[in-house]
């Protein structure tokens, strides 16, 4: 020990231990399991005896740690006789008020129903044939005395298997076992807080509905049922992911959707074996057909008004418990670059529109590239005037046009990056900071030449027109491909890069149904076209899709106008 | 392949992409050289006959409702002439692909890359040519259904952007170098509709077989009209062009475009949609070559053909040493190899498999 470590010792403090904490990695080997205890928490059907359900339901749900989770139990009375029971329910996904004066107080409170102690046989029919009386009787049923006198409830379902009951618990209702019954009692008392129908926040319309779904998957599929406002409408309940049963409703309407179709997406819907689905954007990517291209093919509204517009068109929407949006499947191309607000303008404003969105998406994908294709090697193409003013804006910067644009394009990324994570206040202050700030301080520190700040701001515009925001986000993404297309090879590489885009693009398919349809070959297509007809004259559906009712309206909708032809005489 | 089906519209387009290919390079350039004012006349001509030569080919395929050239040698000669067919078809498709590619690939070194060496052009093609080859059938002809009216648009608007600098009277004399030079000779530029070739695999893939011979109609009809309009172009602008040693005729015609302000000069837009076709064309020629092995050697994973063909293109586009070689193959050996593979060949096939199927049905009936 020298002199250092003496003195250290003497006079400073030393821990003899720290405290460190090593999450240690699973080994290889196989873990004894405890095989017995494992066979009873995998035990499916309800016990007779209330006493060992009381034990199961306390193990299954641990609910000596677990805080929200409430076992009431009581005696019940029925028809003179006692019997233990006990509510099973999850604090604050109940309704309180509910549970008190329609579950608790009629199974536990004395009335005349349930102390009388009589026969509890009941004699269904009686017949007197040669001085001999035959009587039909039916026996004393327990459950469905309990069912039929003791709740006071609109939905009262009866299982003999736990994990349904578990499964309902979890959902918000309460479960009632009762002694010598091997069945328990799920009762809706659903009373969760939960979000009002507000206006929608990404999807914006001048003349349209104001009303946006919400995470409750039941106030959704009641907007869609309002709008629909039919019969056929159907909604069909699938349990997604094995820990979190997150109820889907698969919604079409019967006599309009292709019966292929909906067979198809209930298909990949019941067979995904995953744990959880929490979002809309995962089970997108669960059950669309792998593409190169990344392309959405699925198109995710938080619109109810959409959702009836293209259920009334034959397709088919998914609402997800917990997800403020509807998926509505198939797909196109042409279907990103549309709005709600396009069937509720005038036709002629709504196709201009339509044609400013697809020179947006054109001006995303491939104005960066075209620029530096053409700054790098076809300089001809520009007038003498603008390309002098181009070469003398580049005078002054010394990078070549791809770091350039590159490092402004990265930019403006950051910022839209950084103006979507920031605190909504703060949001402005960051798109002044970013647009106006850097951008002219770039410029004036000569690291990117003016015309560039154009061609970048021209591009984030254009994307920002562009209704579907996972569609813009793929023109994005791809637009870096093409700026290194044009600048390897110029037109060359733009023109190659292109043609691989399109054939991928023509590739694909959403849910069975080309991804191009109505694009290629460029032909009417009934029922589809990109640009709209008047409305009298959208009497089809898009033949695409195969739809049981080709007709949307008749063939002549104003009926008003022509009272008195016959449709044959109006083309 | 053979699983997809295509509409009417689509195999108009698809047989449209061979007409058109081969113009954007130097092939009006060579029915100016030989027909001199004549040309319009004589296209006319040789379209009327490629019209009869195609309805024999329809009334010929009448009997082989969903069989193309390939199944139909095999039921004349057996596998061995159905081997010999294929693989004079493969080397057709993949020899006028290499051409095409490396004739063009030249045009673009001279214009926009002169520092470049060309296997460096060609690789990018390549390249598109292995994905183009992994997607399917009908997205391929999907894909060609968007390039094609883009390039029809072309040169349309080339024509009529042009007009203020045609000198019509260049058309006259209007019989050329007179009537046989025109009318007999002229003959062989019968192999501007080299594209009858792709008829021939055609009926197998057809939604609507019905339509057969409106499809090739309407696309002898349509190819005729966009022939008129290159040669038209080319005819009316440059008077001693066909003494003039110039590459890809069309790009300088759209040189010559004034119109606005917006742009100096609109050569490289055109170009970047003929390099659009040209690739749409490899892309053809791959895929008929790949079927047409396929159905040789009853390979059920095409997989690898994907790449072997492109590379195959690949190699052939650089064995020509230069330019003036591609030129004096495609000008002196192509328009016969045509001559010979689509118009009598291929009809020759058809009809000695029609006379063998009524042979048998006279068999039959006796």
């Amino acid at each position: 020990m020298n002199f250092k470590n003496i003195l250290s010792s003497l006079f400073t403090y030393t821990p003899k231990e720290t405290y460190n904490f090593i999450l240690l990695e699973k080994s290889n080997s196989k873990t004894s399991i405890n095989h017995s205890e494992e066979n009873i928490l995998n035990t499916k059907k309800i016990f007779p005896t209330v006493s060992i359900n009381l034990e199961y339901v306390k193990s299954k749900y641990n609910s000596m740690i677990n805080s929200d989770i409430v076992i009431r139990e009581f005696i019940i009375n029925v028809r003179g006789k006692q019997y233990s029971a006990f509510l099973l329910y999850i604090d604050g996904m109940i309704n309180t008020d509910i549970m008190n004066r329609f579950v608790i107080e009629p199974l536990m409170l004395r009335n005349k129903s349930n102390l009388f102690d009589g026969n509890h046989d009941r004699i269904i029919s009686e017949a007197v044939a040669n001085n001999i009386t035959v009587r039909k009787v039916k026996k004393f049923n327990l459950p469905e005395y309990i069912m039929n006198c003791l709740m006071p409830q609109n939905t009262v379902k009866q299982y003999s298997e736990f994990e349904k009951i578990f499964n309902d618990v979890n959902s918000g209702n309460c479960a009632l076992f009762i002694d010598t019954l091997d069945v328990a009692f799920d009762i809706e008392v659903k009373g969760f807080e939960k979000r009002g129908v507000e206006k929608p926040q990404n999807e914006i319309v001048v003349k349209g509905a104001h009303e946006a779904f919400v995470e409750n998957i039941r106030t959704n599929t009641s907007l869609l049922r309002r709008s629909v406002h039919n019969e056929n409408l159907i909604m069909e309940n699938i349990e997604i992911g094995k820990i979190t049963k997150t109820n889907c409703a698969l919604c079409y309407i019967k006599n309009l959707a292709n019966s292929d179709l909906v067979g198809e997406i209930r298909y990949r819907l019941n067979n995904l074996q995953i744990d959880s689905m929490l979002s809309g954007g995962q089970l997108e990517q669960l059950i669309v057909d792998s593409n190169f291209l990344s392309m959405p093919q699925i198109i995710s509204t938080e619109r109810p008004d959409k959702c009836t517009s293209y259920l009334l068109d034959g397709r088919i929407v998914i609402l997800i418990n917990g997800v403020p949006y509807g998926l509505i499947i198939p797909a196109i191309l042409t279907d990103f670059l549309s709005s709600p607000d396009d069937k509720n303008m005038n036709t002629s404003f709504s196709n201009f529109i339509k044609f400013i969105r697809i020179l947006a998406a054109g001006i995303t994908l491939l104005l960066p590239g075209i620029y530096v294709a053409i700054c790098s090697f076809h300089q001809e193409l520009l007038p003498t005037d603008l390309l002098y003013s181009i070469i003398v804006s580049r005078e002054n910067v010394p990078f070549p046009v791809i770091l350039e644009i590159l490092l402004l394009e990265i930019s403006f990324e950051l910022i839209r990056e950084a103006g979507l994570r920031v605190p909504s206040p703060i949001g402005p202050t960051i798109s002044i900071v970013g647009a106006l700030v850097l951008g002219q301080a770039a410029v004036s520190a000569g690291i990117v030449s003016p015309i560039l700040i154009i061609v970048v701001a021209i591009t984030g515009i254009a994307s920002f027109a562009v209704p579907d925001y996972s569609y813009s986000f793929h023109l994005r993404l791809y637009r870096f491909i093409f700026i290194f297309l044009g600048y390897c090879c110029g037109f060359l590489g733009i023109g190659l890069g292109l043609f691989v885009y399109i054939s991928l693009l023509c590739n694909t398919n959403s849910f069975g149904i080309p991804y191009t349809s109505g694009i290629s070959p460029f032909v009417y297509t009934p029922g589809h076209s990109y640009f709209l007809k008047p409305i009298w004259k959208r009497d089809l559906r898009s033949n695409y899709l195969n739809p049981k009712k080709e007709r949307r309206q008749e063939k002549i909708a104003m009926k008003w106008k022509y009272p008195f032809s016959k449709e044959d005489d109006i083309k | 392949m053979t699983n997809t089906k295509i509409s009417s519209i689509e195999a108009i387009m698809l047989i449209l992409t061979i007409f058109v290919s081969h113009t954007i390079v130097s092939l009006p350039q060579n029915w100016i050289s030989n027909q001199k004012s004549a040309i319009i006349l004589n296209l006319i001509y040789v379209g009327i006959i490629a019209m009869l030569l195609v309805y024999v080919i329809y009334r010929l395929f009448k009997n082989f409702s969903s069989l193309d050239i390939v199944d139909i040698s095999e039921y004349l000669g057996g596998k061995t002439l159905k081997n010999i067919i294929g693989g004079i078809f493969i080397g057709y498709f993949t020899i006028s692909a290499s051409i095409l590619l490396r004739e063009f690939c030249e045009s673009l070194r001279v214009i926009f890359f002169p520092m470049t060496d060309v296997i460096y052009i060609i690789i990018p093609f390549v390249i598109a040519m292995f994905i183009n080859n992994s997607v399917s059938f009908g997205s391929n002809v999907k894909t060609i259904s968007i390039v094609l009216p883009l390039v029809l648009f072309s040169i349309v608007f080339l024509f009529f952007a042009n007009f203020e600098n045609f000198s019509f009277e260049r058309m006259f004399p209007i019989l050329g170098k007179g009537f046989f030079n025109t009318f007999i000779l002229g003959l062989g530029n019968i192999t501007a509709f080299g594209g009858i070739s792709c008829i021939y695999f055609l009926p197998p893939f057809l939604k609507e077989p019905k339509e057969f011979k409106k499809i090739c109609l309407t696309s002898i009809i349509i190819g005729l009209l966009y022939f008129i309009f290159c040669v038209s172009t080319i005819l009316f602008m440059f008077s001693f062009f066909t003494e003039a040693d110039e590459k890809l005729p069309l790009y300088f015609a759209a040189r010559h475009i004034e119109f606005g302000v917006f742009f100096q000069r609109y050569e490289s837009l055109f170009m970047l949609i003929w390099i659009l076709e040209i690739s749409c064309y490899l892309m053809v020629a791959n895929r008929f070559s790949m079927n047409v092995f396929q159905k040789m050697t009853n390979l059920k994973n095409t997989k690898y053909l994907a790449f072997i063909f492109p590379i195959i293109i690949f190699g052939i586009s650089l064995i020509p040493k230069n330019y003036a070689i591609i030129r004096f193959f495609e000008a002196q050996i192509y328009s016969y190899l045509i001559l010979f593979i689509v118009f009598i060949l291929s009809i020759g096939i058809l009809i000695f498999a029609n006379l063998k199927k009524k042979k048998e049905r006279e068999l039959n009936a006796s």
